[in-house]
Formats: C-alpha cells, sequence, structure tokens
C-alpha cells in the first residue's frame, strides 16, 4: 500500500506492507540513520521522531498512519538554526558519550522546549525525558544540559522566529 | 501472507459502523499501537485492521457539555492532560494520564486503547470507575450507540465483554455535583517511571462539613478484573474520618479485592499495600 506524509519538510510517497513500521521506513527507505532501532518495544527511545511536532516512538507505529502527517526526523533538525544552539548546550555539559541514543534525546528535548509552557525544573525535565535510555551518561550532564537550554531566551526564540515545519 | 492484510482507513462514524456491521471477518482496531504492535503474536496474526486515528471524530474529540465531558476513545493521553478544562474539573484523570509510561507514550497511547486492553493494570480503569463514566459502545444500531458503565468492560484479563468487531467509540464522565470533592490517585510500581502497577488505587469522595458522602474506590493490579468496592464504599459513607473508621476499612479492602502472586509482587504483598495505601489516603483527609 501507498502512504503519503511530509518528512523533513518533504512530502514523500512510500510503498509499505500494512505491517512496516514507521522506523523501518525512515530508517530503511528512506536513509534517515538517525532513527535507529533499540529495544522496538516503546521503552528506549533510540527511534523517537516528532510526528506532528511531538515526540514519539517510531518502532510503535503502524506506518501507514503516517498518511498526511508530519515527521521530523534528527536530520530534519540539523536544517534549524536552534539545532546548533542544542549542540553546544550537550557539548558544553559533556551529555554526550557513544552517542547511539542521542538521536532520540534531542528530538524529546526539542519536543519538551517547543511545548513547555511551564519554568523549566529539573523533575519536569527528567519526566521529558523519561523515555529515552541512555547507558553512559548517567544522565545527570543530559538534565543540565536541557535545563540550561530551557532557562535561556535564545531557543525560544529560535523555535518562534526560525522553526522551519509546520508543527 | 504480508499481502493477505487489509487496512481500512474510515474517515467518519459512518464508513467505521458499516464495515462493522456486514461483520464478516474479524477486524483489529488499532490506535496509538504503544500496546498492540508490542503484542507481537497478536500483530502479527491480524489480518484486517481499521485504523481509528484516521477519524477526527474519535482522535481528536474532546466534547465539553454542561452535564458531562465526552472523549473520544483515540484521543491521545497528552490531550487529555493538557486540556484546560478536563485539568481543572477532573484532576484525578489527569492525574492517572500524566503517569502511564513516557512522553512518548502519553503523545500516541490513547485513552481508549487503555480500557480496551483490559490490562488489570490499566490506569485509567479505577480513575475512570470512580467517575462514574459511561462507555459508549458501537458500531450504531438504529443510529444510537449502546452505554456500557466502565465498571462493566472487563472480562479478566485482558479480556473484554465486548463483541466481535464492537468498538469503544466515547468515554462519558458526568461532572461531579456539588462543592467538596476531594480525590486522590497513587500508584505502587518498582519505580516512578515506566512501570507497571503492583497496585493502583483511586479514592474520591465528598467532603459535607466532617462527614464523609459519596466514597468511590476502586482499585487496579489487585484483582483479575477493575471494579469499585461498595462494601468498604459503605463503611465510610455518611461517617466521620477518625483511626477507628479508617482502620476499619482497610481491613474491609483486604476482603473485597482478590490479587495473585506474580512476577511483579505476591498476593500478601499487594493485600497488605491495597489497605496501607487507602488508610494513607484518608489519613490525609481527617
Amino acid at each position: 500500500m501507498k502512504v503519503s506524509f511530509k518528512v523533513n519538510g518533504q512530502q514523500v510517497k512510500v510503498d509499505v506492507t500494512p505491517k512496516t513500521r514507521l522506523l523501518d521506513v525512515l530508517h530503511d527507505d528512506l536513509q534517515l540513520i538517525s532513527v535507529k532501532e533499540g529495544c522496538g518495544e516503546g521503552e528506549c527511545g533510540a527511534c523517537s521522531v516528532l510526528f506532528d511536532g511531538k515526540t514519539v516512538n517510531s518502532c510503535l507505529i503502524p506506518a501507514f498512519q503516517a498518511e498526511g502527517h508530519e515527521i521530523v526526523t534528527l536530520e530534519g533538525l540539523r536544517k534549524w538554526p536552534g539545532y546548533a544552539t542544542i549542540e553546544r548546550a550537550y557539548l558544553e555539559h559533556g551529555a554526550v558519550q557513544c552517542a547511539f541514543c542521542l538521536s532520540g534525546f534531542v528530538v524529546s528535548t526539542v519536543s519538551y522546549l517547543k511545548n513547555q509552557a511551564e519554568e523549566a525544573s529539573e523533575q519536569e525535565i527528567e519526566k521529558a525525558l523519561a523515555g529515552n535510555l541512555c547507558r553512559c551518561t548517567g544522565y545527570t550532564k543530559i538534565v543540565e544540559a536541557v535545563k540550561d537550554l530551557a532557562e535561556h531566551e535564545k531557543i525560544k526564540t529560535q523555535f518562534e522566529e526560525d522553526w522551519p515545519y509546520e508543527k | 501472507m504480508k499481502n493477505d492484510v487489509t487496512v481500512l482507513r474510515p474517515k467518519n462514524l459512518d464508513e467505521l459502523d458499516q464495515a462493522l456491521l456486514q461483520n464478516t471477518v474479524q477486524w483489529t482496531f488499532v490506535a496509538g499501537g504503544t500496546d498492540l504492535l508490542v503484542q507481537k503474536e497478536k500483530w502479527i496474526k491480524a489480518t484486517h485492521l481499521i485504523d481509528l486515528t484516521a477519524l477526527p471524530e474519535l482522535h481528536q474529540h474532546i466534547e465539553i457539555h454542561p452535564e458531562f465531558a465526552r472523549i473520544g476513545a483515540a484521543v491521545p493521553y497528552a490531550d487529555i492532560i493538557h486540556h484546560e478544562q478536563l485539568k481543572a474539573r477532573l484532576p484525578i484523570l489527569t492525574r492517572a494520564c500524566s503517569l502511564i509510561g513516557a512522553v512518548q507514550i502519553q503523545n500516541r497511547g490513547t485513552i481508549g486503547g487503555n480500557i480496551g486492553n483490559a490490562s488489570p493494570a490499566g490506569d485509567t480503569l479505577p480513575v475512570l470507575a470512580v467517575l462514574n463514566a459511561q462507555l459508549l459502545i458501537g458500531p450504531r444500531t438504529n443510529g444510537s450507540f449502546k452505554r456500557l458503565p466502565v465498571e462493566k468492560i472487563m472480562a479478566g484479563p485482558g479480556k473484554t465483554n465486548l463483541a466481535q468487531n464492537e468498538y469503544i467509540a466515547f468515554i462519558e464522565i458526568p461532572w461531579l455535583q456539588g462543592e467538596g470533592y476531594l480525590w486522590d490517585f497513587r500508584k505502587i510500581g518498582q519505580r516512578e517511571a515506566l512501570a507497571i502497577s503492583k497496585l493502583s488505587l483511586a479514592v474520591l469522595c465528598q467532603k459535607e462539613g466532617t462527614l464523609i458522602r459519596d466514597m468511590r474506590i476502586a482499585t487496579g493490579s489487585v484483582a483479575p478484573v477493575i471494579r469499585r468496592h461498595h462494601k468498604t464504599e459503605q463503611i465510610l459513607n455518611d461517617h466521620e474520618l477518625g483511626t477507628e473508621l479508617i482502620e476499619q476499612a482497610g481491613e474491609m479492602l483486604k476482603t473485597e479485592i482478590n490479587p495473585i502472586s506474580d512476577i511483579r509482587s505476591t498476593r500478601e504483598y499487594r493485600k497488605q499495600i491495597s489497605a496501607d495505601v487507602l488508610k494513607d489516603v484518608l489519613y490525609q483527609w481527617i
């Protein structure tokens, strides 16, 4: 069956089987290899992508459900000027080690910062990232990096003025 | 084999009901997919899939009536959590939804899915039970949905009382009438995030002066089905909360549940914490 949707701003049409997961389409067919399979059952968050602007596990979504929706992966986030701000925060806080989990963390970070209504607390950030597992950093530095981002106006402006996607 | 799978993405309820009323094949409903795609066997064996996220009527529908809120079964938890009116008027529901899974699951998993999966550990079920929620069941015959109190939906672990090709369309929750409502929702698990409950407990009541009215108590994970505990409720109704009464209620709750020993906990532990957590909730309202 054919499925049409937007990926990183581009309209695509792919041929899938009914049981093909969104993860498989993104990683295998569209070669967006930042989207990784970790656990394959919605626990680890390595396959996180933005689905209409919100972080989801692409391993748990049948590809046909993407019809008409907007997907953004890490590759798409790199086209946004705010990505450099996030990259710098992660680097400055030493929040990156082996980096297998990193694309998922950045996607969930964006989802959190973009939709964040209240003032950031460590607890809120931990909740926002609870669906992403990291076996290297111990999380402290990742939370510090995201707190740093949330406390500065810059990233908010970059969402408001430079966000290249619909949602 | 893979080509033998049919997918239907109905655009509205009429299309959905039309397909289901024929009742010639067994359809598998998929909404958030956060449970279905993990239940490998069920997912692999499904030959006819109906996508409930294709219908805005079910996927994006939260209706505020003067008497009740009506929530589409395929509405994701996140939409409930962030809905201002629901947050203000049904905070116990917001709380239960915000304790399910991680953000990724909340963004995708749906309230109807939580009910339809009929897990004894389904976190919204005890809360919907104390809210006296009604389920509207389709497909419609003669233009109307069948109604079922949420308490009656479960037949056993993983089993509902829905017939083949029946589906949950809406969840209707009556607003609480009157002042002075107190509520609490507690979840005991291995850790706070992403852990399946060993016990969930929803308690709701009205405090009129010093007297307890309209006590409603429901548990999850401590019996094969989610249910209200009317005997314990009756002990508390029209009484003043005090040590003796609270201890009595705890003992009664132990007799009203029927937990199993499993990978997460033993039967004895579950009985004891059910009573202890209920007592802890009640003591804060003395």
